[in-house]
């Protein structure tokens, strides 16, 4: 039964973590943060990636197109890569109205991307849901 | 023979946008009592924030749906379960406690939902006031302390947010007038949250009224109050005008005054719009 600060803690045992935060995509807070900040400040990372985040997330063009009611948000996660980094950004549904996300930041030698997005998935399940 | 020279045009006025920042912190007494880790309630004008050693624990206001409205309002928990703990809280229990042990809650979705409140109504309590604070000492909050936060990381989310709505549409009348509706020819498409908000304006609720409704921070449903505002779908309702007065003046002058054209009252706000979209520039 974790809560932010153990979720993230636990992020940040993934291979080639560097820094992990939970952010919320309205305004761009970060409600927990850990390891490094990338870009060298923490609430910086949080309010470009929220940007990021929120771009993504109320698009048409990036919702699944089989028919049914999207989730809200549409998307699951978001994964950008440059030369030596990845970033995983991964939506968090709640069952309570909120827009936040888990941002996980990965030496690229060292980081398994594959592995960082499922653990990711999992551990967005367990903060909100026990 | 004399010059005449033409007189420059006085300079448009420009509020000081940075006179905020400049002076620090948001309230000189919250910062000395954060200093003095103070336990208590701050009580101001718009909100009120309990502090535990000089940390903030909690914030209310009534411009902010609570907790309790975040937590039940879409089922996350039932409203009897709240009541319970609310009721069975004392002074050796704590109220979060006794909703995470009693299995009703994870405790991630407490800290998320308390912290997510917590910033909303601290964004309103710490709002210009025009009366001053008053600190209570002593006194704490039967929630108890989910996730202290710094003053400082407080009062500077407070500015942050002041600055990011300031960008998204620098009109606050928004924020507290009822709000309504504005038909466009060609409305430009709405994020999914935003519609929600769009939904239910309807010229009588305002921004607070919509976010109980929705169970979201207060502050999020100005976010998109503000977007829906700068994309010309919704505006402040304008107090209608008295008509008389506006009719009894036009007689006077004899001139039948088109449709249109019959309340000055629009063309001011709408030029006032233009002027902070102008300045936000």
């Amino acid at each position: 039964m974790p809560g932010i600060d153990e979720c993230l803690l636990e992020a940040m045992r993934l291979p080639g973590a560097r820094g992990a935060a939970l952010v919320d995509w309205t305004s761009g807070l970060a409600l927990g943060t850990v390891g490094e900040p990338p870009g060298g400040d923490h609430e910086t990372a949080a309010a470009e990636a929220a940007e990021l985040a929120r771009l993504a997330a109320e698009q048409r063009a990036f919702a699944p197109d089989d028919g049914e009611e999207a989730a809200d948000p549409p998307v699951e996660d978001l994964i950008l890569s440059n030369r030596d980094s990845y970033h995983v950004l991964r939506f968090v549904r709640t069952s309570f109205d909120s827009s936040v996300f888990l941002h996980l930041w990965l030496a690229r030698a060292d980081g398994n991307l594959a592995l960082a997005r499922i653990r990711l998935g999992e551990m967005a399940g367990r903060l909100v849901l026990g | 023979m004399t010059m005449v020279g033409t007189t420059p045009p006085p300079r448009l006025p420009v509020r000081n946008k940075a006179a905020g920042s400049r002076s620090g912190g948001v309230s000189p007494m919250l910062t000395r009592l954060a200093a003095e880790r103070a336990t208590g309630v701050l009580v101001r004008e718009c909100g009120t924030l309990y502090l535990t050693e000089g940390r903030v624990v909690h914030a209310e206001s009534p411009l902010a749906p609570g907790l309790d409205v975040i937590l039940t309002a879409h089922g996350t928990l039932d409203a009897r379960a709240w009541q319970d703990a609310v009721d069975r809280a004392d002074q050796r229990h704590d109220a979060d406690r006794l909703l995470l042990d009693g299995g009703r809650l994870a405790p991630g979705a407490l800290e998320l939902c308390h912290l997510s409140a917590l910033y909303d109504a601290a964004y309103f309590a710490l709002a210009p006031s025009r009366t001053p604070g008053h600190f209570h000492y002593g006194t704490t909050h039967w929630l108890g302390s989910v996730h202290p936060v710094p003053v400082a990381a407080v009062e500077h989310e407070t500015l942050r947010r002041r600055s990011l709505l300031h960008r998204i549409w620098p009109d606050p009348a928004s924020d507290s007038a009822p709000l309504e509706r504005v038909d466009t020819a060609a409305a430009p498409a709405v994020a999914p949250r935003q519609s929600a908000v769009l939904g239910r304006v309807d010229g009588i609720r305002t921004a607070a009224d919509i976010a109980r409704e929705l169970g979201r921070p207060a502050f999020h449903t100005l976010v998109a109050v503000r977007r829906l505002a700068a994309a010309g779908l919704v505006a402040p309702r304008t107090p209608p005008t008295p008509a008389g007065a506006a009719s009894a003046d036009r007689a006077g002058t004899g001139i039948a005054a088109p449709d249109g054209l019959r309340t000055a009252a629009p063309d001011i706000a709408l030029l006032k719009r233009v002027r902070d979209a102008l300045e936000a520039l």
